[in-house]
């Protein structure tokens, strides 16, 4: 390389980290510095009026907690029964709507995408005024049929709590990979699928040789997104149940919330959030690593 | 290249650890308050009688300093609604145009979460309004508040206390400091659909002075069940909101102290606690009673707006006006139900109380603030007819006289005579809290009730001690 060129690069290179900068600052700022902060404080009492160093004592605590451990165990049933269902049931309906008509095709994304655009509160407040056991919607229709003797209260029982949080966090996270979903699979080479057709292919063969490597870069966008979204389930609990009944439906979020802005206790929920960030870029690498070898470029 | 890339980094890295870095001083070491040492403050006892007492006039502008403070109120009355506070605000400035007040206004939903934000931020405001369970025992007990005793003169203390006793302990830490000055007061009631209760000949079992007995109640609740009312009420336990009407209803039905008298124990799981739990539990089991573990106060009270349910565990004067254009019926308030017939009501006190931020004139400034909205002659009534509950101030007499409100507040007047022990100041009052509807989930669910009172006690306890020892 010339002199000039490499006073070229370097021109380009500076202006380039120039231009990453304002973005740097605030990743920086917002996201590294707490970061650590968290880690740090997290070996400590950390309340509103202590601050005494007690090593890894909130990260005992923490395994000792039955309701952390309680927590801990709704909110994987949560990540393993809402990944799947919504990629699987989002990758159907964009495999379904991505070769209608335009307007069809649109009509179909509104519909999917209005949960995710409509604001928590405002979607727990629906789901809520349908769960109520006296004058909500599914009673009403359950009864009508003779389907139920006596009300259920659905968000008040500890069997039917948590698969409600997962059912509304399933409509509201579907809209985002139905979106990607068709979008991906309309951008499938289609001389990859016409060969594979003129070779005697079946629907079927297609889609899971020629499809499926080709959108895996989205499938493991949404798995990655989507077990992200569901760890952190907080919104709907602290809205719909505040982790009841008999906490049946805390979260590890959740419970994190209440220990650091019910109870002052930062320092407690310090060491939580760093478990459940292992957990997640855990979960996160694993889903990388399966779902790369079955990808191509 | 990679020299002035790494001198960025460190550079950004070194501005944002001084940025987070730069948080006020902590509390000790703010400048002192002005207020002076509670050992010299007068007694009760000491103090004027009522009689005499009389609110304190316009203070004179010249005593003013310059200052500008915020506010941050949640919403108590009217105090949440923005275009009555600037009322308030331009009235105060009429009199004080060097202080500037800016407001925030919080909801209960997130409001306590804006509140610990700003104070491990340092950003709390001046000023905030809300009770004693906030501004005493827990953000006063966590030095983050300024001792209001100089407010607390002789005067005020003798007004106040000729209204309640309780109203001045409430507002007094275990130190001593007043870290609330109050303005407002209330007892929370529950409340019957009059003319269902009359259509099911129940009413017969409520005394003249609103008051009845466990017995009567149940008698109440079977008329009512005979009558073909499907729900009678709700034993709602989905949360913390408005947990006072399900304490009360639990503490009064066989009279049960919820703690001793020095707010430093627990005491549900007592014979008479537990006694009143299970009548509940197994008022449920007969279908005389619901109980709804994903239900919090508001739902409640909007099943007995919509007349699902007859009868409603969270009312008071407040509740009454906001669902008066709601409700097709008479919502008539009673009394919880007791054994002996006199119940021990859950009162509700709101006044003001002031962060330290350690400015001195902030601090002073905030102190006129609090007695221009609390103790003016003009302004005071005012401010205390927009909470929609009764003053503090013996003094200041019956505000609704002549008004239309006077009626309904009279009666809801009647109820101050129950009031109870203001146990809400004990420590470990957010850990409470969240065990009772936990608790209350377990009893309805089957659990021993002794065991399920006892564990809650015990988590009560261990949070009341550990708060104390900090």
């Amino acid at each position: 390389m010339t002199t000039r060129s490499k006073v070229l690069v370097m021109r380009e290179t500076r202006s380039a980290y120039l231009f990453l900068l304002p973005s740097l600052f605030f990743f920086v700022g917002f996201v590294i510095i707490p970061m650590f902060m968290c880690l740090f404080t997290s070996f400590f009492n950390y309340t509103m009026s202590d601050f005494k160093f007690v090593g890894i004592g909130n990260y005992v605590e923490m395994f000792q907690d039955k309701i952390f451990r309680r927590a801990f165990w709704n909110t994987v049933l949560i990540v393993v029964v809402a990944v799947p269902t919504v990629t699987i049931f989002s990758l159907w309906v964009g495999s379904s709507i991505y070769r209608m008509h335009a307007v069809t095709r649109s009509f179909f994304r509104c519909i999917f995408y209005l949960p995710v655009v409509t604001g928590t509160v405002a979607v727990a407040v629906v789901w809520k005024w349908m769960f109520n056991k006296y004058t909500g919607l599914f009673n009403t229709i359950l009864s009508g049929v003779g389907a139920i003797d006596q009300n259920v209260s659905w968000l008040g029982d500890e069997k039917t709590a948590i698969w409600c949080i997962i059912l509304i966090l399933f409509t509201t996270s579907i809209g985002q990979p139905i979106v990607l979903y068709i979008a991906a699979l309309g951008n499938v080479d289609p001389s990859l699928v016409e060969a594979a057709e003129v070779d005697g292919a079946t629907d079927v063969q297609t889609f899971w040789k020629i499809k499926w490597p080709s959108i895996m870069p989205t499938t493991l966008y949404v798995l990655v997104i989507t077990t992200i979204n569901s760890f952190q389930c907080f919104a709907l609990i602290q809205l719909l149940t505040s982790g009841g009944p008999k906490h049946s439906t805390d979260t590890i979020m959740y419970y994190i919330y209440y220990e650091a802005f019910k109870l002052n206790r930062y320092g407690y929920g310090n060491a939580m959030g760093i478990f459940l960030a292992a957990v997640i870029a855990i979960f996160s690498a694993l889903q990388f690593k399966v779902t790369k070898s079955g990808s191509v470029d | 290249m990679k020299k002035l890339v790494a001198l960025l980094l460190a550079g950004v890295m070194t501005f944002s650890l001084a940025a987070c870095g730069s948080s006020p001083a902590p509390a000790e070491e703010a400048a002192p308050a002005e207020a002076a040492p509670t050992e010299e403050a007068a007694p009760a006892e000491e103090a004027a009688p009522a009689e005499e007492a009389a609110p304190a006039e316009e203070a004179p502008a010249a005593e003013s300093v310059a200052a500008d403070i915020t506010l941050w109120t949640y919403p108590i009355g009217k105090f949440g609604d923005s275009a009555t506070v600037d009322g308030f605000i331009t009235a105060f400035n009429a009199v004080y145009p060097d202080i500037h007040v800016s407001v925030e206004y919080l909801d209960y939903q997130s409001g306590d979460d804006q509140v610990t934000a700003a104070i491990e931020a340092g950003t709390t405001p001046d000023v905030i309004m809300e009770g004693p369970e906030r501004l005493v025992s827990n953000w006063g007990a966590k030095g983050k508040m300024v001792d209001l005793t100089d407010l607390w003169d002789e005067e005020a203390l003798a007004d106040i206390s000729a209204t309640s006793e309780a109203v001045v302990a409430a507002c007094k830490s275990g130190s001593g400091a007043y870290y609330e000055y109050p303005l407002c007061m209330t007892t929370h009631t529950m409340a019957i659909n009059k003319e269902l209760f009359e259509a099911a000949d129940a009413m017969q079992y409520i005394n003249d002075d609103r008051t009845w007995t466990t017995e009567n109640f149940e008698k109440a609740l079977q008329a009512l069940k005979d009558y073909g009312v499907d729900t009678t009420g709700v034993v709602y336990c989905g949360g913390q909101g408005g947990d006072q009407g399900t304490r009360a209803l639990a503490m009064n039905l066989y009279n049960a102290d919820f703690t001793n008298a020095d707010h430093t124990e627990w005491t549900m799981n007592s014979e008479a606690g537990v006694k009143g739990l299970q009548q509940l539990v197994d008022w449920c089991n007969a279908g005389l009673l619901s109980y709804d573990a994903g239900a919090v106060a508001s739902d409640e009270i909007q099943l007995f707006a919509n007349e699902t349910i007859a009868m409603s565990f969270c009312w008071n004067a407040a509740n009454q006006l906001t669902y008066a254009a709601e409700t097709a019926f008479t919502p008539y308030p009673v009394a919880f139900p007791s054994e002996s017939g006199t119940p021990e009501l859950c009162g509700g006190i709101w006044g003001f109380g002031i962060f330290d931020n350690g400015d001195a004139d902030k601090i002073a400034a905030s102190k006129i603030f609090i007695e221009f909205i609390c103790d003016d002659a003009t302004q005071g009534p005012i401010s205390i007819a927009n909470t929609g509950f009764f003053p503090v101030r013996s003094s200041y007499g019956n505000i609704y006289a002549g008004t239309e409100d006077e009626e309904r507040m009279e009666m809801y007047a009647s109820f101050q005579q129950w009031l109870g022990d203001y146990y809400n100041v004990t420590l470990g009052w957010a850990e409470q809290r969240t065990a009772w509807w936990n608790m209350l989930q377990q009893i309805f669910d089957g659990e021993d009730v002794q065991a399920a009172a006892d564990a809650y006690v015990e988590t009560c306890n261990t949070a009341t001690a550990d708060a104390s020892a900090n």
